[in-house]
């Protein structure tokens, strides 16, 4: 809810202009009012219409700035006719009749142009932006006319006035790392691939990683999805890191990395994951020194020990890193241990301390007779390591040794447990079970179809409705599971439905291996005591999710240890974010955020994607293009990559697939 | 295949009320061209995959909202689709008002004017007022060298940004993107770029057009003459545009070349080498009675693969009926190369063509700098890369930094290894299910071990190129003139051929020269005898040359009629785009009694047992069908033998040591008829080498240097070139006249190097 003057958004039509106060009707949207805690928003101008905050606002300087913003993102492009010529025709018209040179004629070319915009422009960008302008042609039409009859400037013409715009798309907001999904796309689709992996980089260093195995949450706000079926966005996005890595064209960066600033200025990382990547990648990029210190003997995290080989090879994995570890000030120390004591040293030897340790224990099944030291219970996060950590370094030993011919129960229902049991299958086991509380459509849900189902073809049994009630076992050896079932009970009230234990329905699992695979928490001994630092009700640390800096100054936290146990992509939001305060607390002893960044966090409350808009100027049915994936027969007993990848023509016709649908937001101040 | 499975390839779309039958995954666009349904459009070229800049091809369809592309989307079952509404009429008209806003009204001087899709466009939308203004800006002009850019006559289609991308894979071109001031550069400076001229060609209007041409024609005083492009083995089509040299000359001379760029390309020698005519015009009648006594007391007579089908068949009618010997010695080496081919393959001509070198996923080049030997070649693996994501493995002496781009892995090998290397292809590449238990005997007994290390292609490597072939489809394996003249020659092309015969490749031999295809089907080529000998377009003791430096003068091939067979493995025709009033060889052949009217007479004649085909010169067609299909004279005819010989181990391989020189003639440069043309005689041939070249040699940047290979002694400039690598250096022959077509050696050799002036001299 928001308190308007004047609204046209997303359909609303509120006119307050004129009433007393306690007729005004609110808005139902989270607009801007605010622009940040000092600054009141006068006007919000989108794609979807203005909403007006300030009573006094120049309707038509506001149209004009906003034709200007439309002609700065177009700097960026104008590759289409009615782009390019329409939106420099719009911004001169607007900017007559603002300094009072205007003629009635204009408004009519202005609609005449505005009509071919919207109609055939290659970008949603230009199709929507003459909507706002004609919503305040005609509802502040006085404004305009009064420029044009009297032949005077508009109100604010001549004023300092700040306007503060914003580029988005619905895939990009909804993206926790806002990658600019369009423009690599356009980079496939127009055979320039190293274009589409500079546009990846510029807010996502691991193009091979989120090409490959990132759940996507941006197909889920694709417009296309209103039209037929939703973008193959993510898979597009590992081309350009293939062709790179394909022709050996040496690392591509989205802006030439600066020269080191050797000014003495220092960030430690703890952790080299996906967050610490990330963080250590913008600082980098900037030319300001990281040490990035981390507990494994291999760079990666979960990515590398946790994620096998069969979906994210290491290979590539490993170009992503090198990416990272390449900018001349990055430097990286392995199988570092930080504990609460080594932390206090770095928190006073650097400027800023970045903590994206993760989340690395697994937590209990909470089942009755559950000890960590049983022979056979075996949590996921160190089965996994040892999986890795032998199929792509051979450091250790192989987990068949453990595995092979045996029956393994795992309990789970993430990405974490489709890892294990697939795991589990190539290292040979006998039987691999899969127990889930809940049902067939919720573990498609929490993971993806693809993956479930790839799970199943290649052999692992789901029993779903179960859990572990206790585990039995000889000399600490396990030896079997008593397992309970449940049903859904639907709740009258209209809520969630319940899971109800069914009486009498128990069953036993006789298995070697009980593999938890439930979730994992943050290994909180390494904060010092002392320090007191404020945590989740997840216990992970608390920031305010929009600087990611901790209760105590100069120490951040990005990624699960900071957010719990979730996505690569929502590690390297928060990490990029993380970065760009880091980039200027060093300096100013400061948190702030950008202009950018403080226009991508409202419009992320205002929402971008909206699911029931009809869509126009495109054809429907276009069925989604599938990348071939290796058979159950050819993938069950080794660690190939399931996923071959598009062909180049399906990359092309899904990459044609995509609207493009930029929008510019914009607030003046 | 089943009537069903038709069913399901074809969907049924309405389009302006015809009901259409249409091939799944064609466009819409597509969909209407192909049944002469109209739909204008300014971006789009049907060779590329659509650029959608225009959005002039807007449709409307039934129940869908607002206008869609249909250039870009496919024609969906039952889509009931109409392309010309008066919405889409009015919005047609705003953007070609659009394009029009600031365009330069100077159509009167423009050279586009006449042939220029805006001013057509602007007509047909009856244009005659423009409401719509914005500010003018200065857009100064740029030289690119053959091509001048004029961004403000540019409407930025970026017709020209794609070709240099999906089609050429220079990547030269980008747009420079800043909304109504976006313009297009040039990335690469002069000399990187391959300056082909593709961009000009398709350029709608007049942004981008030849330096040389500008101001000197307009579109519409010039005559077309369909033609075929002389110069190397892909004999593309083209048209020789000709019109009087000036008002007080009327005789005729080409103005330019263009050709059908809806559906296919050109090189830079194509396109900026056409003026390569003789212009000797009187008829010596003294020399013609010695060339005719020289024909009948010859030995030898020897020629040139820069030849017409039909004068090559005429050169065989004169020896059989004088007894000489027919010696081509371009042609040779690669006469006996196919031939050993056929004999492992079984069959006559390699399966491969560059459509399908354009659609593979996986490529395999061997024995060629393709980058300057066949730059159609070149271009269908740029596409393939493009559109097909193909992987492309390079094996060759010297890296070629050029094509960095589209290559995936560059091998190295040594020079002279080129046999051992087709074994280890061999060993790499067939599919062991369905070669025979003999071929597999041999390859496995093959010291793998041996040959990597004497070739430097290390088993890495072949794991490499094996891998290129996980998961994909269509593979082709490209052969080039480094192994014609191979010691090893007759094996390579065994290895080659059981390759291809037992494993999803196709294979492409290269022609290495013009017409040396057709002349090694329709000439039994002999070695060099002792004796007197005639030379046409070559050495000789009494020389024909069309190059107007011999003892009698001849036509050039653009002043001839004929056919050629291409790399494609097509007969097309040429036509002369010039007059000739000199002798030509059908009169040589008259006077020693072989009777015929004109040379292309003989077309019917050409040798069917080979593959050509009975039909008359006239009715051979040279162009494109609405849907790109090739409809350029005709398709050679394929030949299935029972033979299936086997390769034999390598012999042991031969090393080259020290510096090494290379015959190659780079980019535009074929011969010296491409050396011979204005626009391209100033390119000065050089020995071009790298730092390390030069160190090897102790030769310095800029010094003139003397060697002798092949028995030709050639004095030059050294010129060192930094993106080379290694001890090979680049020699070129264009410069050299008639000898070069008697040099036909293998292309490496060991050379001592002398600077000239110096005491070692």
């Amino acid at each position: 809810m928001a308190k308007v003057v004047f609204s046209t958004w997303r359909g609303e039509e509120i006119d307050n202009r004129g009433k007393s106060p306690e007729e005004w009707v609110e808005s139902e949207f989270r607009l801007p009012e605010n622009y940040d805690e000092e600054t009141r928003s006068r006007a919000f101008v989108g794609w979807d219409g203005v909403a007006i905050f300030d009573e006094n606002i120049d309707a038509v300087r506001l149209a004009m700035e906003y034709a200007a913003q439309y002609q700065k993102y177009s700097e960026a492009c104008g590759r289409c006719t009615p782009g390019r010529w329409g939106g420099r025709i719009l911004y001169d018209l607007l900017d007559k009749i603002g300094r009072g040179e205007g003629a009635f004629e204009d408004i009519e070319h202005l609609r005449e142009v505005s009509q071919t915009m919207m109609l055939t422009s290659k970008c949603e960008i230009g199709r929507t932006v003459p909507k706002p302008i004609l919503d305040l042609m005609d509802n502040y039409k006085e404004q305009f006319d009064t420029c044009i009859a009297e032949g005077i400037k508009s109100a604010e013409y001549d004023e300092e006035c700040k306007y503060i715009a914003k580029i988005t798309a619905p895939c990009m907001d909804m993206c926790p790392s806002h990658v600019d999904i369009p423009a690599y796309i356009e980079g496939v689709r127009d055979m320039v691939l190293t274009d589409s992996l500079k546009a990846t980089r510029q807010s996502m260093p691991l193009a091979h990683t989120c090409g490959r195995v990132c759940p996507h949450p941006c197909e889920d706000a694709c417009r296309r999805a209103n039209l037929d079926e939703p973008v193959s966005i993510m898979e597009l996005k590992r081309l350009g890191a293939d062709y790179e890595t394909d022709h050996g064209i040496g690392f591509l960066h989205p802006v030439e990395p600066k020269a080191p600033r050797n000014d003495g200025k220092k960030v430690a990382i703890i952790g080299a994951g996906p967050a610490g990547l990330t963080a250590a990648y913008y600082l980098g990029l900037e030319g300001i020194a990281v040490d990035i210190y981390e507990e494994l003997p291999v760079l990666g995290g979960e990515v590398a020990v946790g994620v096998p080989q069969y979906r994210m090879p290491i290979e590539k994995y490993n170009k992503d890193i090198e990416l990272v570890t390449s900018l001349p000030t990055v430097n990286v120390y392995t199988n570092h241990r930080v504990d609460a004591q080594r932390l206090k040293e770095l928190d006073a030897e650097y400027d800023a301390v970045l903590l994206a340790f993760g989340t690395r224990l697994s937590k209990k099944i909470r089942a009755q007779n559950e000890r960590a030291d049983m022979e056979g219970y075996w949590g996921a996060i160190q089965m996994l390591d040892k999986v890795n950590l032998w199929n792509k370094y051979a450091i250790g030993s192989p987990a068949s040794n453990e595995l092979k011919d045996k029956v393994v129960v795992c309990v789970g229902g993430g990405f974490t447990s489709m890892d294990v049991v697939r795991c589990c299958i190539r290292e040979g086991a006998k039987k691999v079970i899969m127990l889930y509380r809940r049902d067939e459509k919720t573990i498609i849900r929490n993971t993806t179809y693809e993956e479930y189902h790839e799970a199943v073809e290649e052999g692992v049994e789901f029993i779903f409705h179960s859990a572990v009630e206790r585990i039995v076992d000889e000399n600490n050896k396990l030896k079997k599971l008593i397992v309970n079932r449940y049903e859904l009970q639907p709740d009258p009230d209209g809520g969630r439905p319940k899971l109800v234990k069914i009486e009498g329905a128990d069953f036993e699992i006789e298995c070697d291996w009980l593999i938890p695979a439930v979730s994992q928490s943050a290994d909180l001994s390494i904060l010092p005591e002392e320090w007191n630092l404020e945590l989740t009700s997840w216990n992970t640390l608390l920031t305010n999710g929009r600087d990611y800096m901790t209760s105590r100054p100069g120490l951040f936290a990005a990624g699960d240890c900071e957010y719990g146990p979730m996505t690569i992509v929502n590690a390297v939001g928060q990490a990029r974010r993380a970065a760009s305060v880091i980039s200027r607390y060093i300096y100013d002893g400061k948190v702030s955020l950008t202009d950018e960044e403080i226009m991508e966090d409202h419009l992320n409350k205002l929402k971008v994607y909206n699911k029931n808009e009809k869509i126009s100027g495109w054809m429907p049915g276009i069925a989604r293009n599938v990348s071939k994936k290796l058979e159950a027969d050819e993938r069950r007993s080794n660690n190939l990559e399931v996923n071959i990848g598009f062909t180049g023509e399906q990359a092309i016709a899904e990459a044609e697939r995509c609207m493009r649908c930029y929008y510019i937001s914009m607030v003046a101040v | 295949m089943s009537s069903v499975d038709m069913n399901e390839n074809i969907v049924k779309v309405t389009i302006d009320g015809v009901e259409l039958q249409v091939t799944k995954g064609k466009t819409i666009l597509q969909a209407a061209r192909e049944n002469g349904i109209y739909i204008p459009t300014m971006c789009y070229l049907s060779k590329l995959e659509p650029i959608s800049s225009c959005r002039m091809c807007m449709v409307e369809v039934e129940g869908v909202d607002g206008v869609i592309l249909s250039c870009q989307e496919k024609a969906v079952d039952g889509a009931v689709i109409k392309t010309n509404t008066p919405t889409i009429e009015r919005e047609r008209q705003k953007i070609v008002k659009l394009y029009d806003v600031n365009h330069p009204l100077e159509c009167g001087v423009c050279d586009k004017s006449g042939e220029c899709e805006l001013q057509n466009r602007t007509l047909e939308y009856g244009i005659d007022r423009q409401e719509f203004a914005a500010r003018e800006q200065h857009r100064p002009m740029r030289n690119w060298g053959f091509i001048s850019y004029d961004p403000s006559l540019c409407i930025m289609c970026e017709r020209c940004v794609r070709v240099c991308n999906e089609i050429v894979g220079d990547e030269a071109l980008q747009i420079s993107t800043g909304g109504y001031k976006s313009t297009i550069v040039n990335v690469k400076s002069d000399d990187d770029c391959a300056e082909c001229g593709e961009c000009m060609a398709v350029c709608p209007v007049g942004a981008l057009v030849s330096t040389d041409f500008k101001y000197s024609a307009n579109a519409w005083e010039l005559r077309a003459i369909p033609a075929s492009c002389a110069h190397c083995s892909a004999h593309c089509q083209l048209n020789y545009e000709v019109k009087h040299e000036s008002i007080d000359n009327p005789v005729e001379k080409i103005y330019r070349v263009t050709n059908d760029f809806e559906f296919s390309s050109l090189c830079g020698a194509g396109r900026f080498g056409y003026d390569f005519e003789n212009r000797a015009s009187r008829r010596d009648e003294a020399a013609f009675s010695r060339a005719v006594e020289a024909f009948e007391r010859a030995e030898n007579i020897r020629f040139s693969s820069m030849i017409s089908n039909e004068e090559a068949l005429l050169l065989c009618k004169i020896a059989e009926k004088t007894g000489a010997n027919l010696v081509c010695d371009e042609a040779k080496a690669y006469q006996d190369f196919m031939r050993a081919y056929s004999r492992a393959s079984g069959r006559r001509l390699y399966s491969g063509d560059l459509k399908r070198v354009a659609k593979s996923q996986s490529i395999v080049v061997l024995g060629t700098r393709i980058y300057d030997d066949a730059p159609m070649v070149k271009y269908a693996i740029s596409t393939a890369v493009k559109r097909e994501k193909a992987q492309v493995a390079y094996l060759h002496p010297l890296e070629d930094g050029r094509i960095r781009n589209i290559v995936t892995s560059f091998v190295k090998y040594e020079v002279g290894s080129e046999e051992g290397v087709a074994a280890l292809l061999a060993a790499t590449l067939i599919d062991r299910r369905r070669a025979p238990e003999k071929l597999l005997k041999l390859i496995d007994d093959l010291d793998i071990g041996y040959l990597s290390a004497e070739s430097n292609v290390s088993e890495e490597e072949l794991e490499e190129i094996k891998s290129m072939l996980w998961k994909r489809r269509r593979f082709t394996l490209i052969a080039g003139a480094d192994l014609y003249a191979h010691p090893g020659a007759e094996n390579i092309a065994k290895y080659l051929a059981v390759i291809e015969r037992y494993s999803d490749f196709d294979l492409i031999i290269v022609p290495p020269a013009s017409n040396t295809l057709g002349v090694s089907l329709i000439c039994e080529l002999c070695e060099m005898k002792e004796g007197y000998t005639v030379g046409y377009n070559a050495p000789g003791d009494f020389v024909l040359s069309a190059l107007g430096d011999g003892d009698l003068d001849m036509p050039a091939l653009n002043q001839q009629e004929g056919t050629f067979t291409t790399l494609e493995k097509r007969v097309v025709p040429t036509n002369a785009a010039l007059g000739y009033e000199g002798y030509e060889l059908a009169d040589i052949a008259a006077a020693l009694g072989i009777e015929m009217e004109n040379v292309v007479d003989l077309t019917p004649y050409l040798p069917e047992e080979r593959g050509f085909r009975r039909v008359e010169f006239d009715s051979l067609e040279n162009g494109f069908g609405i849907d790109g299909s090739d409809r350029r004279g005709y398709e050679l005819e394929d030949a299935l033998f029972d033979s299936q010989e086997l390769p034999l181990e390598p012999d042991e391989l031969e090393s080259f040591d020290g510096t090494i020189i290379y015959r190659c003639d780079e980019k535009r440069q074929f011969n010296p008829f491409t050396a011979k043309c204005s626009q391209l005689s100033a390119e000065e041939a050089v020995l071009k080498g790298s730092a390390q070249f030069a160190a090897a040699a102790k030769l310095e940047d800029g010094e003139r240097v003397s060697f002798e290979v092949d028995g030709i002694h050639y004095e030059r400039v050294f010129s060192i070139d930094t993106s080379m690598k290694g001890t090979v250096a680049l020699n070129p022959t264009f410069d050299i006249g008639l000898s070069s077509f008697a040099v036909s050696s293998y292309r490496f050799s060991k050379a001592q190097i002398k600077k000239v002036g110096s005491d070692d001299e």
